[in-house]
């Protein structure tokens, strides 16, 4: 079928009324904590609430991942909520439904979480933990013959291979960025840089991906307070606006029926997103491709419109200083200056949104960009979780 | 078609069925297909209405919301769209990751855009290319019949199709 042209994508009555009143996290660690997931969505959740001077009773409304909301509003003792949500991952999904309960006036203080936990399909540590077994959902096992979830991203990236010719170094230039950023931030699970040398000798996991391709399983969570640009206004730390938000797929979300390298979830994203955001490219401050798999990011570089097709591994390697393997688009614009889910583990996007608010707070500590005003966010993947989000620092 | 969904249809219960495909999502939607590869038969639902065809399996055809959908078999020649190799995964009967073991997407003949995946036998990673022309087998997989692929024309040959 067509693509529909919706002539009201660029409405946006929620631009600028809605804000992050503050952000924290546990950090992240490559091995199993010994904590189960509501206690580290705890400590998160009561660090965030803590620093932007709030109480239980504060909050009404609770929007988190694969925590319960009733089961953290129980945990926290929040006395009464009159929102919460549960939306499925990547984060998003959990910044969009707060956004719009607040701005709807569904509630009027979010406490929005995520949590990344090594659940057993993940790791062989993982699973000789019985508590994990029965934690998230069923462990299904599915036949190797699945692109489901991670293969998926590894499918595609052999098409993008056959499609471009690019060499292996191409998806590299991601992985390297992202380590040499992450060596500044304490939250990171992996903060030793890596050479191309290391890279290309990573041991192979599913060809043509290797294990530095993708994001490694942790523990830890991060939180974020939610609210109306009024309120976050009042309260003690910079707020940060959200400019605009939009989650994108098309019909065919299948990992293994996707249209093609063309055409799919980024590339409605990035539609709605253009459309109803008061900037792009050229006033981006600091950019956060999400980087589950090198993969996605390379795709994010290119359908957000820094690059044409096939060509985003050229891009970084014009855009990178070849000593320090950091990427400064323009010698201005760094990309996931936290280090990405490639260093800080699968965060589903958290970590992103939370460093973007940190970084347009001022708060990013030795990681911050001089006088970062406006982050582009480009998170999830291509079929039924690409997502992206403009924030602004209030003026 | 109809009778080829009906006759293998016609041979296990439901639970028989749900018993050979352990961990394998069968559901009402799925079970024609599952019944199919019983007989050696790769079936992918059509539309009765409009003839588009559709996979994962669906209740109603996406292309014009009509609920005749008949699990109808396919050649199941097709050309490879996306190819990789496991060097580890799920442990499954017959599947040793020593040796890296292909999974490929196939653009079925049927449809452009029409994918079904599965592994491909007696190949190695030099012997699976995307591009690749690919015919249908039978193999055991765990007592179930498994459709799987052989590669009959590497990529780029004379009269391979392009992708
Ligand atoms: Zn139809």
């Amino acid at each position: 079928m067509s693509a529909a042209r919706n002539p009201m994508r660029d409405r946006n009555p929620l631009r600028d009324r809605v804000a992050f009143a503050g952000a924290a996290t546990t950090g992240f660690v490559p091995r199993n904590s010994g904590r189960s997931m509501l206690s580290l969505t705890a400590q998160a959740s009561i660090d965030v609430l803590r620093q932007c001077g709030l109480t239980a009773a504060d909050v009404d409304g609770v929007c988190g991942s694969l925590v319960p909301a009733p089961t953290m509003q129980s945990a926290l003792g929040i006395p009464e909520v009159s929102w919460f949500a549960n939306p499925a991952m990547p984060f998003g999904n959990q910044v969009a439904a707060a956004v719009s309960a607040v701005h709807s006036g569904l509630c009027d203080v979010v406490l929005a979480y995520h949590t990344a936990y090594r659940l057993p399909w993940n790791t062989m540590s993982s699973l000789k933990d019985p508590f994990r077994r029965s934690s998230g959902t069923a462990g299904v096992s599915p036949a190797p013959e699945s692109l489901f979830g991670s293969v998926g991203y590894t499918a595609w990236a052999s098409r993008y291979i056959h499609e471009f010719g690019v060499p292996k170094e191409h998806f590299g230039y991601v992985a390297i960025n992202d380590r040499a950023n992450a060596a500044a931030n304490p939250a990171a699970a992996m903060r030793t840089p890596i050479t191309m040398d290391d890279y290309l000798g990573a041991r192979m996991i599913r060809w043509p991906l290797s294990l530095l391709d993708m994001d490694v399983p942790v523990d830890g969570a991060d939180a974020f307070v939610i609210t109306t640009a009024e309120r976050a206004a009042d309260l003690p730390l910079p707020a940060v606006l959200v400019d605009a938000v939009a989650l994108g797929a098309t019909a065919h979300n299948e990992e293994e029926q996707t249209d093609s390298l063309r055409h799919h979830g980024q590339h409605v994203t990035v539609n709605a997103l253009r459309a109803r955001s008061s900037f792009w490219l050229d006033d981006v401050d600091v950019f956060f491709p999400y980087d589950g798999f090198t993969i996605i990011t390379l795709n994010w570089f290119e359908n957000a419109g820094w690059c044409k097709p096939g060509e985003a591994g050229s891009f970084l390697e014009q855009h990178r200083d070849p000593a320090t393997g950091k990427i400064l688009i323009d010698g201005r614009i760094p990309v996931n200056p936290h280090g990405g889910a490639l260093s800080e583990g699968g965060t589903q996007g958290s970590g992103h949104v939370r460093e973007a608010v940190h970084q347009l707070q001022g708060l990013a500590g030795e990681r911050q960009v001089p006088d970062a005003k406006r982050a582009l966010l480009t998170l999830g993947g291509f079929f039924f979780n690409a997502q992206g989000l403009t924030l602004r620092r209030a003026d | 078609m109809t009778e080829t969904a009906t006759a293998a249809a016609g041979q296990v219960s439901d639970e028989e069925l749900l018993a050979r495909f352990p961990g394998q999502p069968v559901d009402h939607d799925s079970a024609a297909h599952y019944r199919g590869r019983l007989a050696h038969r790769l079936l992918i639902n059509r539309c009765g209405d409009c003839g588009t065809w559709h996979q994962p399996p669906r209740p109603v055809c996406p292309a014009c919301w009509s609920s005749n959908v008949v699990a109808t078999e396919v050649a199941g020649t097709g050309t490879v769209h996306l190819a990789i190799f496991l060097h580890q995964g799920p442990p499954a009967p017959g599947v040793d990751y020593a040796t890296p073991h292909p999974v490929v997407t196939v653009d079925l003949d049927e449809q452009p855009g029409l994918r079904f995946t599965s592994t491909v036998v007696d190949a190695d990673r030099e012997r699976v290319r995307v591009g690749d022309r690919v015919a249908l087998e039978w193999i055991d997989r765990g007592g179930a019949p498994l459709p799987v692929f052989r590669v009959v024309e590497a990529a780029g040959s004379a009269g391979g199709e392009s992708a």
